[in-house]
C-alpha cells in the first residue's frame, strides 16, 4: 500500500515535470521564432544593415599565441553609437585566415568571436581554445526543443527519481 | 525511441535505442531480442567495473587493496591499468584529479563509470547498433543519429534550479561524450591533490571520449580557472563553466555546439 501511493506520487510528479516542461518548451520557442536569427547570422544580417561598419577587432592580425576572446569589455565608443555585431575582414596569417566578430551593446564591445580560421590547407581550426564569458540568455536560447537525454552532475539513484531524465524515460519519447 | 533502465553504480544508467516504425511483426520482435540482448550486455560491463572497483563492495578487488590484503603488484592487470591511466591523468591535471584519497586509499570511481560507458559502447558497436544514446547518472555518451536523422540533443541541468535545463548541446558526429561534474547533486564528494577551488558550482566537458570528458570536468570543478585555462587550450575539448554566483564562461565550439531551435 505504501509502495503504491509512493509509486504513485512518483508518477504524478514525472507527469507534472513532463507537462511543465513541454509548456516551457513552447513558451520559449515562441520568443525564440520572433527574436529571429542567432549567432552567424547575425553577422551577416548586421553587416548587410548597418551602413560602413568599423572592424574593430582584426585591426591586428591575430597570431596563435594571442587569444582572440576578450577578457573585460573594451572603454566605451562616442555616446549613440549603434549596437550590434560587426564583421571584420578576413585576415591572412601565416597560419590561414583568421575572421573576427564584434558585438557591442550601448556602445561596448560586449563579445569578440572567432569567426573563421584555417589552416593552410583550409580546414577549420582552433587557435585558442581560452574559455570566454557567455551570457545566461545566450545559452538559454538553446533549450527550446526537445532534448534525447539530460546530462548533470552524477544523480544518485533516489535523485534519479526526482530527476528530468527520469521524466524522459517515462515518457519513453 | 525505446528507452531501457537499470540501476548500476549508485544511480540510473538509461540507454536509448531508436525503435523503427511500421515493421512486420517478425522483424519487430526480433529487433527487441536484440535490443534486450543488447541492453543485457551493457548493464553486464557496468557490473563487471563495479564487481571490479567498488569502494562499497568490500569483496572487490580495490577493497582487497585498500585493506592491505593485496598487493598492488598481486592485483589484476586490469586494475593496474586502470590506475596507470588514473595517474596519468594526474599529472595531465596538474594534480586537479587524483586517484589517491586524502586518506591514501587508491579511489577509481573518478575515471570507472566512465570506463565501463565505454566499454558498453564497444559492446554496442560490436553487436552492430550504430545509433544509441547511452547516459549514466547524468554523463551521455552517444553515436549516430536519431530515428528523424536529426542528432542527439542533450540537455544539461541548471544547477540553480535542478528541474530546468541551462542549455542544450547537439552532438553531431564530431563530439561523442558530455560528461558534468559538480557538487550541486552528491554534495563535495571531489577531493583533489591540489588545494580545491571553489570557484565553479558546475562544468560541463563535451569530448570525442567520456574518459576525457569525465576527468576534465572533475579536474575543472576542483582546480577553478587555473586548472580550466592549462587544460582547454590545444585540447580538441568544449567546456561550459557555472560559477557559484552564476556567471559562465564558455569555450568558442561550446557556442557552437549549443542547440538552436
Amino acid at each position: 500500500m505504501r509502495t503504491r501511493a509512493t509509486l504513485s506520487g512518483i508518477f504524478a510528479s514525472v507527469a507534472i515535470l513532463v507537462v511543465g516542461w513541454q509548456a516551457g518548451s513552447a513558451a520559449i520557442t515562441a520568443v525564440h521564432s520572433s527574436s529571429g536569427t542567432t549567432g552567424a547570422n547575425s553577422a551577416s544580417s548586421a553587416r548587410g544593415t548597418t551602413p560602413a561598419p568599423t572592424p574593430a577587432a582584426p585591426a591586428a592580425p591575430v597570431s596563435p599565441a594571442t587569444p582572440v576572446t576578450p577578457a573585460s569589455p573594451v572603454a566605451p565608443a562616442a555616446p549613440g553609437a549603434p549596437g550590434g555585431s560587426f564583421t571584420g575582414t578576413s585576415v591572412s596569417t601565416q597560419y590561414g585566415s583568421v575572421q573576427v566578430q564584434v558585438v557591442v551593446a550601448n556602445g561596448k564591445i560586449t563579445d569578440v568571436k572567432a569567426l573563421h580560421l584555417t589552416d593552410d590547407g583550409g580546414r577549420s581550426v582552433q587557435i585558442s581554445n581560452s574559455a570566454a564569458p557567455i551570457l545566461r540568455s545566450e545559452v538559454l536560447s538553446s533549450q527550446s526543443a526537445r532534448v534525447s537525454t539530460v546530462g548533470g552532475a552524477t544523480y544518485t539513484s533516489d535523485a534519479y527519481l526526482t530527476s528530468l531524465q527520469s521524466a524522459l524515460d517515462q515518457a519513453g519519447l | 525511441m525505446a528507452q531501457h533502465v537499470f540501476e548500476a553504480m549508485g544511480t540510473v544508467v538509461s540507454l536509448t535505442l531508436p525503435k523503427r516504425m511500421a515493421l512486420p511483426e517478425r522483424v519487430a520482435l526480433l529487433e527487441r531480442m536484440n535490443a534486450a540482448d543488447a541492453v543485457a550486455s551493457v548493464a553486464r560491463c557496468f557490473a563487471e567495473f563495479d564487481e571490479r572497483y567498488s569502494l562499497y563492495r568490500p569483496d572487490s578487488e580495490l577493497s582487497l587493496l585498500a585493506r592491505g590484503e593485496l598487493s598492488l603488484t598481486g592485483s589484476s592487470d586490469e586494475l593496474r591499468s586502470t590506475y596507470a591511466a588514473s595517474l596519468r591523468w594526474r599529472d595531465e591535471t596538474g594534480g586537479a584529479f587524483t586517484p589517491h584519497r586524502p586518506d591514501g586509499v587508491i579511489d577509481l570511481n573518478g575515471t570507472v563509470k566512465a570506463l565501463a560507458m565505454q566499454a558498453a559502447a564497444d559492446e554496442l558497436l560490436r553487436s552492430g547498433f550504430s545509433h544509441w544514446c547511452l547516459n549514466a547518472g547524468g554523463d551521455v555518451l552517444c553515436t549516430g543519429y536519431q530515428p528523424d536523422g536529426g542528432a542527439w540533443r542533450v540537455g544539461v541541468v541548471d544547477p540553480a534550479d535542478r528541474s530546468a535545463l541551462l542549455f542544450t548541446l547537439c552532438l553531431d558526429g564530431t563530439r561523442h561524450a558530455v560528461a558534468t561534474s559538480g557538487s550541486a547533486e552528491r554534495g563535495d564528494h571531489i577531493w583533489s591533490a591540489t588545494a580545491i577551488d571553489r570557484t565553479y558550482l558546475q562544468v560541463t566537458v563535451v569530448a570525442d571520449d567520456i574518459e576525457t570528458a569525465d576527468v576534465l570536468a572533475t579536474a575543472i570543478v576542483a582546480g577553478g580557472p587555473t586548472t580550466l585555462a592549462t587544460i582547454v587550450e590545444g585540447r580538441p575539448v568544449d567546456v561550459l563553466t557555472v560559477a557559484r554566483d552564476g556567471a559562465m564562461t564558455a569555450t568558442p565550439g561550446l557556442n557552437r555546439a549549443l542547440a538552436t531551435v
